[in-house]
């Protein structure tokens, strides 16, 4: 039996006391613990950002590399090796802001990773500024008259690219986090866990007790997640109530599936085939 | 007499140039003639200007003339735009309707033909056939050619295009042409291929398990050729969503253990840039192609130039190790892109080749035998490597710089990479210890690295004079110091394939053994000279540059040498 005591990475952790990431880097490890994915079995891509630092404190294989990169690299690897057990911690300006476009892309493709967007809904690492999910009229040292630009929903823009599975959590819900987080890594194809996190620093408006307030667990409403329009309304409720769980779950191939050469094994598993290469050659 | 004759088909793109240039190749390959031919065209689909240039020969050529002897016209702007080419002596062949009474105009009515033979759409075929029954070139071998070209299009499309080249072949076949020559059947002198499946088989021999890349010509073709035969080979080639994806997926299969490309031209490679930084930082191999056109921004799309020589070799913020290349001709081409995924993986650094629009749209005969090796060695350690897996460092400090690589989720290694400055086990670290540590780490690999490079090829060494460079440009220059030599200036030539790390030493020896060097580029600059001097502290006496976006001719190269030597 693996504990979450199994993925101490031993390095110390540089994010600010309450911050929200602490609860997601906990509902990792316990997922992960309840699945039976031990420390050496999992691959953790991440970009540039405080949610992006995440897997140096999990005990794992992981690529920190640049800022809204995080899934085309992700997806080079998935390919590479289709066997292996891919997350990503990304978060609100690197994977909705940045990496904007990486992400419309990851989801047409349908890659079969597993995306968790600390969603804190302001830039923390830069300090303080708006994120694309900042609400509109948010008030920053940058942004004195308020943010201008209308709010990203990564929810419904997923949604409408064709997702199989797109969630939210919220960092205040360990357990329910840790249940959406197993669904998204058992589910095979692009998997988006939107998750709510509160940043004590720099977002004074959406705080913990903010959510607190606000979110139910659509799970205990009995809300089934296979109507696509019922999910697109859904992803656009906000405000008073804000709903959290799996909002919508298509099953389909992944992209790994659909390729042909990827059918009778790995790429890495291949024969590098010098014969073929001579007679391709031959052919000219 | 030997054999030297260059036709152009000139007209607008849709016209089929590609077509009759293909049938005019095959043509001579199978009859055991040399041949190199250029494509020139424009960033657009449909009309314009185009044109294929072949030059035949009974000796290898591997540049293209300045002059011709044949102009197939396929539109009345290929004849006013190319008649001043033409040779003494040599003919237009045109749409019997365009043509005007200038002498050297043949009019054959190639659509009228077409019409009676194998319909509207064949009259390329007919202007085919005429071209070659004018270079006294025997039917027979036409017959073969067109009947293997269309094999796949079956018998009815083969009997109409078949009739179509007979109708051009007869039609003048009684036109005397001052350069027809005696068709010789020998054996084809070698394969006949262009520089982007030079370097596509290339990769294939190099292991390359994965490609990603965006759109961008005159790199597209790499790719095309590679994912044709992505279904016979452990080989995914994905189409990325911009080039910063496509460099960043290919770092992503590379950590994951498949020797991994990208291929684009300069713009998509400024967008590579940070990636080639993470390569470089995280050390993880990787190959990009960066085939060159005119810049800066967009450029001339569908052009060529030598203009990023300086740009790849210091691409990316901050300083590292790193491979760059030019090959000189297809086979080099081959070589050298299989020799590239070797070395990436070996010293675990990206390593970059420059090839060009001349080099990748050109048909050349192979000058050598392409050979795969028969296997590949890999530099991955896995667990029974390890004396304690649990403790593996990805980052392990060595004399050599090289540590160790093992792949992620291989083993009870844990495979920990960091874009940031980072510590032997791989997590982020801004000690002031571990990032000297870390940097001199990545810099030592560079000695290593120039053991592995190859002296530039030197023609005629002991010349008073040497003319230098790199990359596709060899055929040209060679060819222009045999002009001069003709002329009895002892004049010799420096080819550089290996650029980086630089042959500093090599390329001194060289420098200093004549009188006078001067540098023959593509760029406005003398990109080549400048490092030459930075790296050798040896300057060159004269340029002859060209950034017009075409290709060196032999001619004005020697012509450029000689005002020079005034």
């Amino acid at each position: 039996m693996l504990s979450v005591k199994d993925y101490d990475s031993g390095v110390e952790n540089s994010w600010c006391p309450g911050c929200g990431n602490f609860g997601i880097l906990a509902s990792m490890k316990d997922a992960l613990a309840s699945m039976g994915i031990p420390p050496e079995k999992v691959l953790i891509i991440s970009g540039i950002g405080q949610a992006a630092k995440t897997p140096h404190f999990i005990k794992s294989n992981f690529f920190h590399a640049l800022h809204g990169r995080a899934l085309p690299l992700a997806t080079g690897a998935k390919i590479a090796n289709h066997e292996l057990a891919v997350l990503v911690n990304s978060g609100d300006g690197d994977c909705y802001g940045e990496g904007g476009n990486h992400f419309m892309h990851a989801v047409r493709r349908n890659i079969d990773i597993t995306v968790l967007v600390h969603n804190n809904k302001v830039y923390g690492l830069t300090k303080g500024q708006p994120s694309p999910t900042s609400d509109e009229g948010m008030v920053t040292k940058i942004q004195s008259d308020g943010v201008i630009s209308e709010t990203f929903n990564p929810l419904s823009v997923a949604l409408a690219l064709g997702a199989g599975f797109v969630a939210r959590s919220f960092s205040g819900k360990p357990e329910h986090l840790s249940r959406i987080i197993q669904e998204g890594i058992k589910h095979k194809g692009f998997s988006l866990i939107d998750i709510l996190q509160p940043c004590v620093s720099f977002n004074h408006v959406n705080t913990f007790e903010w959510y607190k307030k606000r979110v139910y667990d659509l799970f205990e409403e009995g809300y089934l997640p296979d109507d696509f329009n019922r999910a697109m309304e859904l992803s656009r409720v906000w405000g008073d109530k804000i709903p959290i769980g799996i909002i919508y779950k298509k099953d389909k191939p992944s992209y790994t599936d659909k390729i042909k050469t990827l059918q009778n094994g790995t790429l890495l598993s291949g024969e590098y085939l010098s014969e073929k290469i001579r007679r391709a050659i031959e052919s000219l | 007499m030997s054999i030297d004759i260059s036709v152009k088909i000139g007209g607008g793109a849709g016209q089929g140039i590609q077509t009759v240039g293909d049938i005019l190749a095959r043509v001579c390959l199978k009859y055991g003639l040399y041949l190199m031919a250029i494509n020139d065209f424009e960033s657009r689909i449909r009309g314009g200007h185009s044109f294929f240039q072949i030059r035949i020969s009974d000796k290898p050529v591997n540049a293209p003339n300045h002059k011709i002897n044949l102009l197939l016209a396929l539109d009345k702007k290929s004849f006013d735009l190319h008649k001043k080419e033409l040779v003494k002596g040599g003919l237009c062949l045109m749409e019997q309707n365009d043509a005007s009474s200038d002498k050297n105009i043949i009019g054959i009515p190639f659509l009228e033909l077409a019409k009676e033979s194998g319909g509207k759409i064949t009259s390329n075929i007919v202007a085919a056939g005429a071209c070659l029954a004018l270079l006294g070139a025997p039917f027979e071998i036409i017959r073969t050619v067109i009947a293997e070209g269309f094999a796949s299009k079956g018998d009815d499309i083969i009997e109409k295009n078949l009739n179509a080249a007979k109708a051009g072949y007869y039609a003048a076949g009684k036109i005397p042409f001052k350069y027809a020559f005696r068709w010789k059947a020998s054996k084809p002198k070698g394969i006949l291929i262009d520089g982007s499946k030079a370097l596509s088989l290339g990769a294939l021999a190099g292991d390359c398990r994965f490609a990603a890349f965006y759109p961008m010509s005159p790199a597209t073709g790499i790719m095309a050729h590679l994912a044709a035969v992505s279904n016979d080979f452990p080989l995914v080639v994905e189409q990325a969503e911009d080039e910063i994806a496509a460099v960043n997926m290919v770092i992503g299969a590379s950590f994951a253990g498949a020797r991994a490309m990208t291929a684009t031209s300069g713009g998509g490679f400024c967008l590579m840039t940070e990636g080639l930084g993470l390569s470089a930082i995280t050390e993880t191999p990787i190959v990009i192609i960066n085939a060159q056109r005119p810049g800066p921004a967009t450029g001339m799309a569908t052009r060529t130039a030598q203009a990023d020589l300086l740009f790849v070799i210091n691409a990316s913020q901050d300083e590292f190790p790193r491979f760059v290349f030019a090959p000189g001709s297809p086979a080099e081409a081959f070589e050298t892109t299989a020799r590239a995924f070797h070395l990436s993986d070996k010293y675990q650094v990206p390593a970059i080749i420059l090839a060009d629009q001349y080099l990748n749209d050109s048909l050349f005969i192979a000058d050598k035998a392409l050979k795969a090796p028969g296997k590949i060695k890999k530099f991955i350690v896995g667990d029974k490597d390890l004396k304690n897996p649990a403790e593996y460092k990805r980052y392990l400090l060595t004399n050599s710089g090289v540590s160790p690589r093992a792949l992620p989720c291989s083993g009870k290694a844990l495979v920990m990479v960091s874009g940031n400055e980072h510590r032997e086990d791989g997590h982020s670290s801004e000690s002031i210890r571990t990032r000297i540590g870390m940097v001199d780490k990545r810099n030592a690999k560079a000695a290593k690295m120039l053991s592995e490079i190859n002296p530039p090829e030197i023609y005629f060494p002991r010349s008073k004079i040497l003319l230098a460079g790199w990359g596709s440009t060899k055929g040209a220059i060679r060819e222009a110091v045999d002009m001069l030599r003709k002329e009895k200036i002892s004049a010799g030539c420096v080819s550089f394939n290996d650029l980086w790390p630089f042959p500093a030493a090599a390329a001194k020896k060289a420098f200093l053994a004549c009188e006078k060097f001067y540098m023959v580029e593509q760029n406005s600059t003398a990109q080549l000279g400048r490092l030459i001097r930075e790296q050798t502290s040896l300057s060159y006496s004269g340029t002859v540059l060209k950034y017009d976006g075409r290709p060196f001719f032999p001619a004005e190269i020697a012509d450029g040498i000689k005002k020079n030597m005034r």
